[in-house]
This record gives C-alpha cells, structure tokens and sequence, in this order.
C-alpha cells in the first residue's frame, strides 16, 4: 500500500489523529447534549438557512436525482 | 501511452496520469491501481458519487491488461484555490469530507485531500481527481488528515482571523500551508478553542517533534473508524458555520455607482446588443463585481466567467448563484494586475490565468467600469492594457469613463500634483491606442453619463 504514499501524512499526524478524534467525540457529544436540554428548555435555536447540506449523502437524495435524470 | 503527452499537473499520483490528446482530457490508469478502479466501478461507488453530483463523471473509453483509459466530462475552464472566495472554499472543503464520509462508510477512504482535487463548474464545486479512492484499511488512521489540514482547515481559518487575503498564500504553498507557519500566525485566543488546538497548535508540535526522529520507517498507528469519523464529523461541523469576520462594504455596490437606474439599463441594453449579434456563448467579466451585469445578458449564455479582486463581491456573486440556482456563471478573485502566475513544478502543474483564459478563447471580454482602475490606480498605459485584453478574446465590450467622470476626477485627485502626469487619461488617447490592437467595430454613449461604451473586435 506504500506505493501510494506519494505525498509524506506525517507520523506526527497519523500518532495525533487518536487524540483530535478524541476531542471531536467530546465536542460533538456536549453539542449533542447541550442541544436535548436546549430544545427541552425550549431555547433551542432555530437552524439557519444556509446552503451548505448535511454531510451525509442521503439516499432519498440521490434517488430523487434519478428521477430527475430520468 | 508514452509520458510524452501527459499533463504537466498529473505526475504525483503513479496510479494513473492525465493526458490531452485531440484537445480532450483523458485518464490513463494503471494496473497497480486496477483493483481500487473495479471495485470503485462495480461496487457502485462511481455511480453513487456522480448522481449526488460529487464527483465529476467520466466514460471508460478502452481497457487493457495495461491500461485502462477513461474520459472525464471536460470542464471548460478550472479554477484553483487561491482564486476561489471564502465560501466557495468552504464548500470545496466541505464536499472533500462529504466525500471521505461516504467513503468511510462503503468500505473505502480518500488516500489524499488536496485542494486542488476540486473545482467549480456549473454553479458548484465537484471533485476532479477520479483516482483519489483508496480501499479502508481496518483501523487505520486518515492518511490524508494532515493534508486536509493544510489544504482546507488552515486557509479557511487564517482567512477567518486575518480576512480573506490570507486565501491567496495558497498560490505559493500549493502542498498546503505549513503546519508550524499555520500555527505560528493564529492568534493565541485560537489556542483556547479545543477543536483548533487540537487540530492545528498540537498537531503542529506533534510534527515538530516527530520529524526528527523519523527514520524513515513508517509506524503502525490505529484508529478505531468510528474516531475517524468522529474526526471528519467535528471538522465538517465547525468548517459549516466558520464566516468571515469582513463586513461586506462591497456587498451592495450597486447601491454606491454613479449612474442612473436608466443609465444602467441603457448600459445593459448596449451589451445585449452587441453580445446576441455576435452571438456569443463564452464570455468573460474582468472586473465583473458580484455579476449584476452577467445577469443582465439574455443571451442564453454557457458560461460566464466574472472576475473580481474583491472576495465580498465574488462572495455575493457565489451566494446569488446557489440562490438562484444558476449553472452558467463562474466567479472568481482576480487581480487584473496581478493575475494567477504559472506555478509548481517547471512552473507547470498549476497553469496562469492568461494561459487557461488563452486556452478557454472566450467569445468575448467585457470590461465594464474597469479602465479608470487599471490605468489611474494600475498605472497601466492604454497601449498595455489593450495587450492584455487582446491576447486572450476575439472581441471586447469596454466601457470608458470620460475624464469629467466623478469617479475618475476622484481617482485623478488622488494624484496629486502627479495629477498632470495623467494628461493622458483622454477618450482620444484610449481610442487611439486601443485601435492598435483592435478595429472598432462600434461606438455610443450612455446617455445622461460621462461614459462611453465601445465594441472592438482584436486584429490577428
């Protein structure tokens, strides 16, 4: 798999990447969190418009781009 | 295939290379890549990718126990990073882990993140390296996470603290931003922020000290996938809601011009003359601001290209595009007087604006309320500026503001008691120099204005 490796990832940064994954848990569970009391407290923000989507590639999503194609 | 036609940006990856044959780009892979090729194609990964309008879609054109060769939907015109604005950045970031997510959870992994991988056609980004696609390693750590870093993190928020600018050191550090450099010029407010230090200040320390003792053997590092994704996860969070700080002083220009709302339609009226008499597809606005005039044209154009030095406008220009949903338009930053060199590699791999412009030969420039810039805060002789238009478009829409003009009184003001040095400035001095590049083909005034508009068409 070597072969592939025709730019350097850094050893640095495969040994931190435990660490940064880490923090993203614990950052991403206290949003989780912090979101459930919000919308229980009733204060949760209402989702700005935006046009950058989710990060997931939603099957309904490219289903309905199919019909379209079709 | 011999290297002898091989595209000088497509060298690094030896799974495969692009080529140009008959003015068509096409891919060349190889056998060491044959394995990642079929399983991409007939686990449906390709497919999947293209019909969510990820990847850029391509045609197998021949297979070989040597090679196989296939040809990508052709992209007009490429831009690269340091000419995109602040979102259009955040949207190519975004998509590359979009597209490392679906990765992760189909059993493969982006062996690289370059900002280079993507580029913008029809109204948004796509990811133009086909053989990016690698197979997931059982807990492996992401091979291409500091390159992510580098390529998209960093430049987004060194644009965040220190404002858009920052974006074009990606013209020079076409690897990435140096991590230690990254880290050095963030503030140390940034070193409070969890997910930055750990994604930027610590990994800088750990590939400090880890260089070092590098003895060349790579070591076996894990990661569980779901920490992976964790990482692309919280990346892809906090990239979504960065914004700049920069008020966008640009944003409402219109609002600031000198002319009449009939002036501007008058304007607009001239340019769709002449555009749907010369019948023009391809165009480019130099200068073209947040595309208000593009919008005008109904022309049925296919592409319009608008440039403009300002990321707020290019910014605006982008956001009315996703808005509207428009496919034609292209925007991004450029300074007219100091447009994108040629760079990498024999100064090879990332081609200049002039060449890609050259190499596009649109059917027609327009330089709308341009000139007085270029010549009075540029400096830019008439003679020079007429070069330059006329090396890369067949015709040219250039409207020239006439010395009472206000905007030009103000731009001579600024002069001085240079301001004589300028006597040049004079509609008859324009004409005359532009006219040893071009034949002018037409010629009015906007009624109720200090500007004339002139169409050109460049002598061979």
């Amino acid at each position: 798999m070597n072969v592939f490796l025709y730019f350097d990832p850094g050893l640095g940064a495969m040994i931190i990447q435990a660490i940064v994954a880490a923090v993203a848990g614990v950052v991403l569970f206290s949003k989780n969190v912090m979101h459930k009391i919000k919308v229980f407290l009733g204060i949760a923000k209402p989702i700005d418009e935006d046009h950058f989507d989710d990060i997931n590639i939603e099957d309904p999503d490219i289903e309905k781009q199919n019909k379209r194609d079709e | 295939m011999t290297n002898k036609d091989r595209h000088a940006s497509s060298f690094r990856d030896p799974s495969g290379h692009v080529f140009l044959e008959d003015g068509d780009v096409k891919r060349s892979i190889f056998p060491i890549y044959f394995k990642q090729y079929e399983a991409l194609k007939t686990q449906g990964i390709f497919k999947k990718l293209w019909q969510a309008g990820l990847l850029v879609k391509h045609e197998e054109l021949s297979t070989s126990d040597t090679e196989v060769i296939i040809k990508p939907e052709q992209i007009p015109f490429i831009t690269y990073p340091y000419e995109w604005s602040f979102n259009q950045y955040k949207e190519a970031a975004l998509l590359t882990l979009k597209i490392q997510k679906f990765c992760l959870d189909h059993g493969f992994s982006l062996k690289d993140a370059s900002a280079f991988n993507v580029t913008f056609h029809k109204g948004k980004a796509i990811f133009i390296d086909t053989l990016s696609f690698d197979f997931y390693q059982n807990n492996s750590p992401w091979r291409a996470y500091k390159q992510f870093i580098t390529h998209f993190l960093g430049p987004l928020v060194l644009a965040r603290y220190h404002g858009s600018q920052s974006m074009k050191l990606m013209s020079n550090y076409i690897d990435g931003i140096p991590i230690k450099m990254l880290s050095s010029m963030l503030p140390f407010k940034t070193k409070l922020n969890l997910f930055l230090y750990s994604n930027i200040h610590l990994l800088a320390k750990f590939e400090d000290k880890h260089n070092e003792d590098y003895s060349g053997k790579t070591k076996q590092t894990t990661l569980s996938k779901k920490a992976q994704l964790n990482i692309v996860t919280s990346l892809y969070d906090y990239i979504k809601k960065l914004e700049l700080k920069e008020s966008t002083e640009w944003g409402n220009y219109y609002n600031k011009t000198n002319y009449s709302d009939a002036a501007f339609v008058e304007k607009s009226q001239i340019i769709n003359g002449w555009l749907s008499k010369l019948n023009s597809k391809r165009i480019i606005d130099v200068g073209g601001n947040d595309g208000t005039f593009v919008r005008e044209i109904n022309n049925n154009l296919d592409l319009a290209i608008v440039s403009d030095i300002d990321n707020n406008a290019v910014d605006f220009n982008y956001k009315t595009i996703k808005k509207n949903k428009e496919t034609y338009i292209l925007p991004m930053v450029l300074d007219v007087l100091n447009p994108s060199p040629a760079v990498g590699f024999e100064n090879k791999e990332r081609h200049s604006f002039i060449c890609r412009v050259q190499n596009l030969a649109p059917d027609a420039a327009l330089a709308l309320a341009l000139i007085h810039h270029m010549t009075l805060s540029g400096n830019v002789p008439f003679e020079m500026s007429a070069q330059f238009f006329a090396s890369f478009s067949e015709y040219l829409i250039i409207e020239f503001p006439k010395r009472s003009d206000s905007w030009v009184q103000r731009l001579l003001n600024t002069k001085g008691e240079f301001k004589s040095h300028f006597d040049f400035y004079a509609i008859e001095h324009f004409e005359s120099s532009y006219k040893t590049h071009f034949n002018l083909i037409e010629k009015q005034s906007i009624a109720n204005s200090e500007r004339v508009m002139y169409l050109f068409k460049t002598i061979k």
